[in-house]
């Protein structure tokens, strides 16, 4: 009897498992193939809910998830309808789950967008999880401009052997639009584009050798730029190596040399940057076309001149000659609303020229940067409408060069960590009108899913305009199955899927919406006061107040540079110089978000 | 006035050995090696060890041999150069490179006068081609090429990686002593896309 009773419990247990089963999980959530919260949302772990009920601001977008648990291995098919006309525009995508190298587990990231209804095979088999329990779907809500506020009703239904289950959605519009401008320059590095034959091998192929030339190559760059600015982000491609090689695609072609050194042909440079100068790249985005704000230029000790004549009036004629043509020509195509950087990445180290242009350490560095400035006051003429900065990325020396470049650089990407201990520094360079950016890492996907917001709030914080990503695009050599991490990727190659573009992840999503708050949060200053907003974000973020945000200056930081190494800037001196009181977990901008709307409600009514 | 004398004599070697060297772009291993080769040996006559023996300054030669646990990159970031030494001896290393009409590299390479056995990449050029370079480090193991041609004097083609060529010559100074090499490199199918990043 008691075994018939056992078994009678056994067969209720299957048959609940095998009940197809939907649940909302909020966006910072994420879920292991299991149906659990990974381990390093886990602190904010909570119970999936049977419906979604979200606030969103107009020209926004708004997000959730959706773990579908189709209880039966076989077809299942997911769906998502509007009741009524839709204003709202809702784009639903596939979570990966990438097979780690390290013993961390599985943890979603790439998000493969998906035709709804979406069909497909349960467990997803090119995803190849044993035992796979859960698919979950990122769910992108799209609030245009335009939308009347109010409620928008929908739902989602799955469909599989295991039944028919539905998740209800209300997305409350609120009278709020969040500004198209950012208040961050969310920027999004990388190196050259011979990473992108290695991403789209089918892509090579199929242009039959002449990929670097084809329009599908160009295409994909573009896309890339797409990505980014439809994620509130700016990308960067820098055109050329450690000893000045130019990539083809990066830089006119010249001829000549000495003074007959000119610009010879346009023709790549402007079928790789005319629409990105002119915006029309951009067109059919939810954001609208825009011309970037931003751009490398392909200058390098190597290019225009050649450094044979380096210090010789040849150098100084060939660098002239083309830069000249080179403001001319985009005056002339209206390309002015964009920020050209004169930018040197190249290290001693690398051995390819004799001064680092790059994390300048020692101070006779300056005379090469000098003359640079020179030579570009030269080729400029008087009153351009064409805006070349002079960027610089420094760290190890900010103080010293930021007091004595003055009239040199205009545009620092600075370490983070000098610059938060720095208020004086960040004060003159912003003084002088000058852009001021920080730089850093991104975050794994193994660390908690909202330690990304820190990317957006810490510069909004500190005062400067944007952050650097220094590697955004090399997600790894095999990042589905052998994933390192992401610390270098925040898209994906989307050839595996059959989509010859960069596919998001949820990092990309996740930052993009602290963006868009502090977009929000910027306009709401008007009426509250940048400090007051700013003292209700952290409080509710982290528990800390504005001026934790600043660093105490650590006894380091009086040293001579050259005495100082990378340990001077590590966890011993953080300890020190640290007065943040929390780290971040997921779920920390959830309260901070909240309060934005709460903010923008009240501005409404 | 010698060392005027000496740096017009070399001058004129120069060009006369530039007019012979100049090649048009190889249609073999065969020619492609043959064409490195001139430029190698006229580059062992225009290299002046003495300058390239001043390149490297004495405080990055200590950090370059410097471990430290909690900085992995000390020895890069102590990275340094007398830049007039530097520049004097580029400027004829990019020359060399013209004296062909194809993408050559002509990089100089010394062996580190503290560790016996390993070997410094002290000039690389705008292709950033080499068969021997490590990306990224500073100093690595003396190849058995680089070793042969330091005790012999004598030039040697290196084929290591398929469709490239390097030909090792040595680098003397005043006393004779071969202090360095070159590697004249190029390869049969230049790729406009590689190295730059």
């Amino acid at each position: 009897m008691p075994v018939r009773r056992l078994a009678g419990f056994g067969l209720l247990l299957v048959s609940v498992s095998l009940q197809a089963s939907i649940e909302a999980w909020p966006e910072y959530l994420r879920t292991d193939p299991a149906g659990e919260a990974v381990a390093a949302d886990r602190s904010a772990a909570e119970p999936g809910a049977r419906s979604v009920a979200l606030r969103a601001a107009r020209n926004g977008y708004v997000s959730f998830q959706v773990v579908a648990r189709p209880g039966r291995r076989g077809p299942y098919s997911l769906s998502f309808e509007w009741s009524g006309k839709a204003a709202l525009e809702a784009t639903v995508f596939r979570e990966w789950f990438h097979r780690g190298a390290r013993q961390a587990g599985d943890y979603p990231d790439a998000l493969v967008p998906v035709k709804l209804p979406y069909h497909s095979e349960f467990p997803e088999p090119d995803n190849k999880i044993a035992d796979q329990k859960v698919q979950p779907f990122w769910v992108d809500v799209w609030v245009p401009k335009p939308a009347a506020p109010g409620v928008y009703r929908g739902v989602v239904t799955l469909r599989s052997g295991g039944g028919k289950e539905e998740l209800p959605v209300a997305i409350t519009v609120l009278a709020a639009t969040v500004p198209d401008e950012d208040v961050i320059r969310m920027d999004h590095n990388s190196y050259g584009s011979s990473w992108l034959a290695s991403g789209y091998p089918g892509l090579v192929k199929r242009t039959a050798g002449d990929f670097f030339d084809s329009v599908a190559f160009y295409r994909l760059i573009h896309a890339y730029h797409r990505i980014f600015y439809e994620h509130r982000g700016i990308f960067h491609q820098l055109g050329y190596g450690h000893a000045g090689k130019v990539g083809p695609e990066f830089a006119p072609e010249v001829e000549g040399t000495g003074r007959a050194r000119h610009v010879a042909s346009w023709t790549r440079f402007d079928r790789h940057y005319g629409p990105l100068l002119d915006g029309s790249a951009f067109a059919g985005t939810r954001r609208g076309p825009s011309p970037i704000p931003f751009m490398y230029l392909p200058i390098n000790p190597e290019w225009p001149a050649s450094f044979v004549n380096w210090g010789e009036p040849g150098y100084e004629a060939e660098f002239v000659n083309v830069v000249s043509e080179m403001e001319r020509h985009f005056r002339e195509k209206g390309w002015t609303h964009t920020s050209y950087e004169m930018f040197f990445n190249h290290k001693k180290r690398y051995k390819g020229f004799p001064w680092d242009g790059d994390e300048v350490r020692f101070k006779k560095d300056d005379t090469f940067f000098r003359e640079y400035r020179r030579l570009l006051d030269k080729a400029m003429p008087a009153g351009s409408p064409v805006r070349i900065l002079y960027r610089a990325d420094v760290s190890w020396d900010t103080e010293r060069q930021a007091r004595e470049m003055a009239g040199v650089i205009n545009m620092w990407v600075c370490g983070a960590e000098p610059l938060a201990w720095l208020p004086e520094t960040a004060r003159l360079l912003k003084s002088r009108n000058e852009v001021v950016w920080i730089y850093g890492g991104t975050p794994t996907v193994y660390k908690p899913s909202e330690e990304i917001s820190m990317m957006a709030l810490r510069p909004w914080m500190l005062g400067v305009g944007g952050f650097v990503h220094w590697l955004a695009t090399s997600p790894g050599r095999d990042p589905w199955f052998q994933f390192s991490g992401g610390a270098t990727g925040l898209v994906y190659p989307g050839e595996r899927f059959g989509i010859e573009e960069p596919i998001p992840g949820i990092r990309l999503k996740l930052q993009r919406n602290v963006l868009q708050d502090l977009a929000l949060a910027q306009e709401l200053s008007a009426r509250w006061s940048l400090e007051t907003v700013q003292a209700g974000i952290v409080e509710r973020y982290n528990h800390s107040r504005p001026a934790d945000w600043w660093m105490n200056r650590p006894p380091m930081a009086d040293r001579p540079v050259l005495e100082l190494n990378n340990a001077d800037f590590g966890p011993e001196t953080m300890k020190i110089a640290r007065r943040m009181a929390a780290d971040v977990a997921a779920g920390s901008w959830r309260p901070a978000h909240d309060y934005i709307l709460q903010l923008a409600s009240e501005v409404a009514q | 006035m010698k060392r005027r004398d000496a740096k017009h004599f070399r001058y004129v070697l120069f060009l006369w050995l530039a007019a012979g060297a100049a090649a048009q772009s190889p249609r073999g291993m065969d020619e492609l090696k043959k064409s490195l080769d001139e430029v190698a040996r006229t580059g062992s006559v225009m290299v002046d060890g003495d300058v390239c023996q001043r390149i490297t300054t004495e405080r990055a030669k200590e950090y370059m041999v410097k471990k430290d646990p909690r900085d992995r990159w000390i020895d890069g970031d102590n990275f340094d150069v007398n830049a007039e030494p530097y520049i004097q001896t580029k400027k004829t290393l990019m020359r060399l490179a013209r004296l062909v009409d194809f993408p050559c590299d002509v990089n100089l390479w010394m062996p580190l006068d503290n560790i016996a056995g390993q070997v410094q990449v002290v000039i690389r050029n705008v292709n950033e081609m080499s068969q021997f370079w490590r990306f990224g480090q500073l100093h690595q193991p003396m190849p058995p090429e680089m070793k042969q041609v330091l005790a012999s004097g004598e030039r040697l083609a290196v084929i290591r990686r398929p469709g490239m060529v390097s030909v090792l010559a040595p680098v003397r100074n005043s006393l004779g002593d071969t202090v360095g090499l070159l590697e004249v490199v190029a390869q049969m199918t230049p790729d406009a896309h590689e190295n730059v990043k």
